[in-house]
């Protein structure tokens, strides 16, 4: 350790005080003055006895992973070997499905969950087989050489909550949140070598190399400018999924279907000499996957006829054989009533994930989709709204559930733990009148009753929803659970419209979007359910995953690199060439950024198409295929673009407001105002204005950073940088960079293809990514600080630096087309306080529809005292259940990692609206 | 099914897991942990290692095949086999 570093351990003078000293504010308080003492959430309300019960299980489970679904998997695909890939696949679903081991417990409603645990999850070697070995295992030293868990060395996971952040006792702690018993270790190695080569990671990596200027995409990954590849980590997800078939027709009745087009299409291509062939071998798939779902129902069944028989309780019996009687009518029928209907749609959501690597598999806009059931209960008094508000809460414990296995990079970095199952409710209908129904109504009232992180809520809206309707969305927002986020049902359409447009989407098609994932917007079509003669049109997913392709290019240190020369300055590797520029002026500067950009978004698209590629050759979706329209009529499969929307690739970034901020920074003070040379600026960025690295300090918030040594040597140039104009303050200064950054953003992600021969799109969130990505990225010319995290999304502000209240930073937010994009996401810390009572429940609807009406797409809130979060950071063993929203999700406090919460802390507090 | 002394809540049929440490025993309703001894009179939970089919690899003991399977497939004594068509249960 040198002088200055062991002296400012002694030191120890922070960024806050120094700025305090000076006379200078980044007030992270705004807007009005909320009270000295704690303010708790103005709504808070408990579930019934039976959500709850099953909610505190929940609370006191740990993640656990097992190896019974790989196991079956890989026994039945290594006995197949030199079969046709889709039904080698197929038979290798099929086999695991039948062998789940079911799990019941007492007051369950809702039955059947990934694995045999509460909260299971199991690793998928036919995807990725290294992530998850120990670091001493040739596999993860081979990750890493490639960068493929450059991102897992920088994320970190709350070890609170259920997180099996360490090994203890008999149980392994896998990719940092997983635990797994030590005696299924042996096995799960085994299995995992028997992939080894054959995998999509490993065989995409076989061919990637093969992509002009492969070096750039590992300097790349190592360095963090990108955070992961999509094509063996989460190939599927962001997505809406679609239940229609299966509740129209029934398990059986899709069964029927898949053998009456096999006679159809047998030996015939029909004029589609490349995969018109393929389409019996599909057709044979997709009767097998269904086979193996229906042995993996009836089993449940054999369970609960077991548990029926050994119960003494009588309605605990009756509630067994009420359940058996359900699931092996669903097993092979369309659901007749609300409850068969959910449990369906549930078992369905499962049946996908178990599938494949997925986050943000949608149930998109369930409450329109079950509403015939409901209505038909409700008039023929099957159900009361009481009853069904108990389903809809046991159905948030049940998706609360739901784990994800994946690296600790794409779990833990991007994620923070969380699933994205995102429910929908509003927009509009067919015709375009509100789609919004009373059983809507009542899945925002189970998300005040029975607050959990899943499903979080999205409302789509639009002007003509009715305003109880919202308001009681409000009524949701200030329990202070973060959701329902509001997306524009207007931006969204005409994104949708542009988007899928070519490949025929009409406007009346565009109102069935919902979003999928945190914030991806996705297209959906009307589908014709007749239930008792009476003909509905539900709506549902019809596109491919999104937020494929180019995960989160970290746009700060694209800039340090820019400002570098291609060199890293954390690793000191060279990443890319020489710019050849001298940064003489502003346009230069701008100049290299867009050739870097480029550049990485050139390999990177490259390289994730030929892990795509490799995914849907061996990997393809055959479950979640026959959902979607329109697989079971053409025949095709995701892989061969049965789906009727496929231009769903993307270019994901984070980072958007520092590298606005710190452009605008340059442009001023470097370029305009000539304060400062940009070799002082360099000099400056490399000694960190004199402050230790974050993780020295152990916070990664600004102002909590601390100087090494007394020395004020920079600190005129960092106040000057820190008081520059910034982002978020209605300042024209600010808001035209914004504005030219988006505008050139937006459309040079035309420019790259999918492989499925469509263009690329802008998407904009941060989801956890600002943390890792900050992590690793030195200070910024807008005055943050080395290793601290980004800004959150993509157009909330950066910490304390919004002054001007939040329309000020609406008015910021909308320079630019957010139509132009998939979404932009903006994120506002509310003081319960400031909103309090029905008038405040009415000034935040009116400071949402304003931002609407400007054209935002999206903003969500965080109604919290920021007291209580540093309450909970030092004393998290009396905040198990709180909850945050972060950047498209919400989460329990304990399972996010210190950077996140530090930066969730910082963020600006309106006090006031 | 055999009716077994000594068995741990993890080895038997109404033990139901919760999480890797943890479950439910389904006669009493109680959470229990899944290494702790299962009351007398508890039937086994069928799994590999109580079946006929499974042989335990002589090099370690958290491995083996199974002789059911095509090409003597591996497979690991802790598997549960409720769904196997394949288990015969062996005396204990």
């Amino acid at each position: 350790m040198s002088k200055a570093a062991k002296k400012g351990l002694i030191m120890g003078k922070k960024l806050s005080d120094i700025l305090t000293n000076a006379g200078i504010s980044l007030d992270t308080k705004v807007g009005g003055k909320a009270s000295d003492g704690l303010s708790q959430r103005e709504i808070k309300r408990e579930p019934g006895k039976r959500a709850k019960k099953l909610r505190d299980i929940y609370y006191k489970t740990l993640s656990s992973a097992d190896n019974e679904f790989p196991y079956w998997y890989s026994r039945k695909y290594f006995e197949l070997d030199g079969e046709i890939p889709v039904v080698r696949r197929a038979a290798a679903l099929k086999e695991a499905f039948s062998h789940l081991t079911p799990s019941i417990y007492p007051s369950e409603l809702l039955i059947t969950q990934k694995t045999f645990n509460y909260r299971g999850s199991f690793p998928m070697p036919w995807l990725s087989e290294g992530y998850y070995m120990a670091k001493e295992d040739e596999f993860y030293k081979e990750a890493l050489k490639r960068g493929g868990t450059s991102a897992d060395e920088h994320s970190k996971f709350g070890s609170g909550g259920g997180n099996v952040t360490k090994s203890f006792g008999k149980v392994v702690s896998l990719a940092g949140k997983f635990g797994m018993r030590q005696e299924e270790v042996p096995v799960l190695l085994k299995i995992a070598h028997l992939w080894h080569g054959r995998s999509v990671d490993d065989l995409g990596h076989k061919y990637e190399q093969m992509v002009p200027d492969y070096e750039i995409k590992e300097n790349i990954m190592r360095s963090l400018v990108c955070m992961f590849d999509s094509g063996y980590t989460l190939p599927q997800g962001r997505e809406v999924t679609n239940y229609y078939y299966p509740l129209q027709h029934g398990f059986d009745g899709l069964i029927k279907m898949a053998e009456e087009m096999k006679s159809k299409v047998a030996g015939r291509a029909d004029g589609d000499g490349m995969a018109g062939m393929n389409r019996l071998y599909n057709y044979e798939a997709v009767k097998l996957v269904v086979e193996g779902i229906q042995t993996w129902i009836l089993n449940y069944v054999n369970e609960l006829r077991r548990l029926e028989a050994l119960e003494n309780d009588k309605k605990q019996k009756s509630e067994y054989k009420k359940l058996a009687d359900m699931m092996k009518w669903i097993a092979h029928n369309p659901p007749r009533t609300f409850h068969e209907a959910l449990q369906m749609c549930w078992t369905i959501h499962v049946a996908v994930l178990n599938e494949d690597a997925i986050s943000g598999l949608s149930p998109g806009r369930l409450g329109q989709v079950l509403y015939p059931y409901y209505e038909q209960d409700i008039e023929a008094g099957r159900i009361t709204r009481e009853e069904a508000l108990e389903l809809l809460e046991c159905m948030r414990v049940k998706f609360t559930c739901l784990d994800c296995f994946a690296s600790m990079g794409v779990v833990g970095g991007v994620l923070s733990g969380n699933t994205f199952n995102n429910l929908s409710v509003g927009g509009l209908d067919k015709d375009g009148n509100p789609a919004s129904n009373d059983l809507e109504t009542l899945i925002l009232e189970s998300g005040i009753t029975c607050a959990t992180p899943q499903p979080t809520l999205s409302l789509l809206y639009d002007d003509k929803l009715p305003e109880d309707f919202l308001l009681k969305a409000v009524d949701c927002i200030k329990t202070g659970t973060g959701y329902p986020a509001f997306m524009n049902n207007r931006i969204a359409m005409k994104f949708l419209l542009g988007n899928y447009g070519p490949e025929g989407l009409t406007e009346g098609e565009a109102r069935a979007w919902a979003i999928g994932g945190c914030l991806e917007t996705s297209p959906g079509s009307w589908m014709p359910l007749t239930l008792n003669n009476k003909k509905y049109f539900i709506p549902g997913g019809s596109a491919q995953p999104t937020s494929v392709g180019v995960h989160f290019i970290s746009l700060p240190k694209i800039l340090e690199l820019v400002l570098f020369n291609g060199v890293d300055q954390r690793t000191g590797e060279r990443v890319f060439p020489d710019h050849g520029k001298k940064l003489q002026n502003y346009d230069e500067v701008f100049s290299a950024f867009k050739d870097y950009f480029c550049k990485t978004v050139d390999v990177l698209a490259l390289c994730n198409n030929i892990q795509h590629d490799i995914w849907r050759k061996n990997n393809m979706a055959v479950f979640h295929s026959l959902l979607k329209p329109d697989c079971l009529t053409n025949g095709h499969l995701i892989n061969e673009m049965g789906y009727r929307y496929n231009a769903t690739f993307n270019v994901e970034t984070t980072g958007n407001i520092n590298l606005v901020n710190s452009l605008v920074a340059l442009k001023k003070l470097v370029y305009k105002d000539k304060k400062l040379s940009l070799e002082e600026l360099r000099t400056a960025l490399k000694d960190n204005f004199g402050f230790k690295k974050a993780e020295e300090v152990k916070s990664y918030s600004l102002l909590d950073q601390e100087k090494y040594s007394e020395s004020s040597k920079w600190d005129e140039l960092h106040f000057m940088l820190l008081k520059a104009p910034k982002y978020g303050n209605a300042d024209p200064e600010a808001d035209d960079v914004l504005k030219e950054w988006e505008d050139w953003f937006t459309s040079v992600c035309r420019n790259y293809e999918s492989l499925y021969g469509k263009p690329y799109y802008a998407c904009q969130i941060s989801v956890s990514t600002h943390g890792p990505m900050g992590a690793v990225t030195i200070a910024t010319p807008d005055g943050r600080l080395s290793g601290t995290t980004f800004a959150d999304a993509s157009l909330s502000a950066y910490p304390g630096t919004d002054r001007n209240g939040p329309y000020a930073l609406m008015t910021s937010a909308t320079v630019w087309d957010h139509s132009k994009s998939q979404n932009s996401q903006l994120n506002i810390k509310i003081h319960p306080t400031a909103i309090k009572g029905p008038a405040g429940s009415k000034k935040l609807l009116e400071l949402t529809c304003a931002y609407m009406k400007k054209g935002g797409f999206h903003v969500q809130y965080n109604v919290v005292d920021s007291k209580i979060l540093k309450d909970a950071q030092a004393h998290p063993e009396n905040y198990r259940d709180l909850m945050i929203r972060v950047a498209g999700f919400t989460q329990y406090w304990v399972e996010i990692g210190k950077p996140i919460q530090d930066e969730v802390i910082a963020r600006t507090e309106y006090e006031g609206v | 099914m055999k009716v077994c002394k000594e068995l741990l809540y993890r080895d038997v049929m109404n033990y139901t897991p919760i999480d890797v440490i943890k479950g439910m025993d389904m006669i009493t309703k109680k959470i229990v942990m899944a290494d702790d001894p299962a009351p007398a009179g508890y039937k086994i939970k069928p799994k590999c290692k109580f079946c006929k089919n499974f042989l335990v690899d002589d090099k370690n003991a958290s491995l083996g095949i199974c002789k059911a399977s095509k090409n003597n497939f591996m497979a690991y004594p802790d598997m549960i086999a409720t769904t196997c068509k394949d288990y015969e249960g062996t005396d204990l």
